[in-house]
């Protein structure tokens, strides 16, 4: 048996991946992966505990925290999208005002 | 025997995790992300959790990744510039916070304040039902009112996504 | 139980090595003399025109979204199915307002044009 620990650690080691690469990238649809990458370190939490604790609750919201990613997804690049129409380019550094 | 998976299996997703922040390629930076749900999927199964493995699959490798290669491929950002630094510490600072971050996580867990009640449905009790099922069992009695509420959150993504995009439709 | 999906592990593993040892070999193996003729995409035929890497019409993105959004819908539907019996016609109406909300999405896609392909 893998204690339910090594679960968790490995969880906030991807976690913190995801908040590096958010912090360091500057091209937005990388940003947005790790993004996703954050919300799956997460539902690994989200099994680990649900298993620990014998309860399915875990689970169910796992597959919430999936819908939700996907909703995400589907109006976030179509931001990008747009971003991109609109300045050619995705890097976040240069897309610093809200209108003009 | 879940031990002697585990390791390898957290190894892979570790190492396929880094390297999407380390490929220069959006394209390589998406199959390294393919390669980490893939494997989430496999732990999920040591953590006897079926459903949720197979829709892993489904939904994250099967359908996200597919959206965000289309966009890679949309925008034609295989020939990116190179990441310009607006500013010069931004990098360190950026890494300094995350591990920061990670110290706080990690004596959250080392100090093993996790506790709740135990629930009912054990490994050999889900077995006997089925996973599917007695995931399907709470989610449509006990769940109700979010599984509605779903269904209106994914009619706003329709919705904000077709707006956002009708510019050429 | 996770012991019954080693049959599963072991396809991946020889998937991936038949598709390494594919390359692999052949990078070994086979000679390499490239001509500009060899490295087309077609040896006889019409000459490509500009880079394979073109833009791709956003009408892609659109298919691909409505894809992930109904492919949501399957991943509720397939549990839904599987305890269909047991809630009965409380399952079957919890299910009808699922899907009557995601069809106006479907329609007001249709009504935007969408689902047009010219």
């Amino acid at each position: 048996m893998v204690p339910i620990s090594y679960y968790l650690i490995l969880s906030a080691v991807l976690f913190t991946i995801g908040v590096i690469g958010v912090l360091v990238r500057r091209n937005a649809i990388i940003i947005f992966m790790c993004i996703e990458l954050m919300l799956n370190a997460v539902n690994l939490s989200f099994v680990a505990i649900s298993k620990h604790l014998d309860s399915l609750d875990g689970q169910i919201f796992v597959i919430f925290v999936m819908t939700v990613a996907a909703a995400e997804v589907a109006v976030g690049l179509a931001i990008i999208i747009n971003l991109f129409r609109n300045k050619e380019t995705i890097n976040i550094d240069e897309v610093n005002i809200m209108k003009w | 025997m879940t031990a002697f998976f585990f390791f390898p299996i957290a190894i892979v997703v570790l190492i396929s995790a880094s390297l999407v922040i380390f490929f220069r390629n959006p394209v390589h930076s998406a199959l390294s992300l393919l390669l980490t749900f893939f494997s989430l999927a496999g732990l999920y199964i040591l953590l006897n959790a079926q459903f949720v493995a197979a829709i892993q699959v489904i939904v994250y490798a099967g359908a996200i990744m597919v959206l965000f290669l289309f966009v890679i491929m949309l925008l034609n950002l295989d020939k990116v510039k190179k990441e310009r630094e607006r500013h010069p510490l931004q990098k360190a600072f950026g890494i300094l916070i995350a591990s920061l971050l990670l110290v706080v996580l990690g004596s959250v867990i080392a100090s093993g304040i996790l506790y709740g009640t135990k629930g009912i449905y054990t490994v050999e009790k889900v077995a006997a039902i089925g996973n599917t099922k007695a995931i399907a069992g709470l989610l449509f009695t006990d769940w109700i009112l979010p599984f509605e509420i779903t269904s209106i959150l994914l009619l706003a993504a329709i919705v904000g996504a077709i707006v956002l995009s009708k510019k050429e439709l | 139980m996770p012991i019954d999906y080693i049959p599963i592990l072991a396809f991946l593993i020889f998937a991936l090595m038949f598709a390494v040892g594919t390359i692999a070999m052949s990078s070994i193996v086979g000679t390499k003399k490239t001509t500009p003729e060899k490295m087309m995409p077609y040896e006889c035929g019409v000459d490509p025109i500009g880079s394979a890497r073109r833009r791709f019409p956003v009408k892609f993105f659109i298919i691909a979204v409505l894809f992930i959004i109904f492919d949501i819908e399957a991943v509720f539907l397939y549990p839904w199915a599987v305890i269909f019996k047991d809630l009965k016609v409380f399952g079957f109406i919890e299910m009808g307002i699922f899907i009557l909300i995601l069809f106006v999405g479907l329609i007001y896609a249709w009504k935007k044009g969408a689902l047009e392909w010219e």
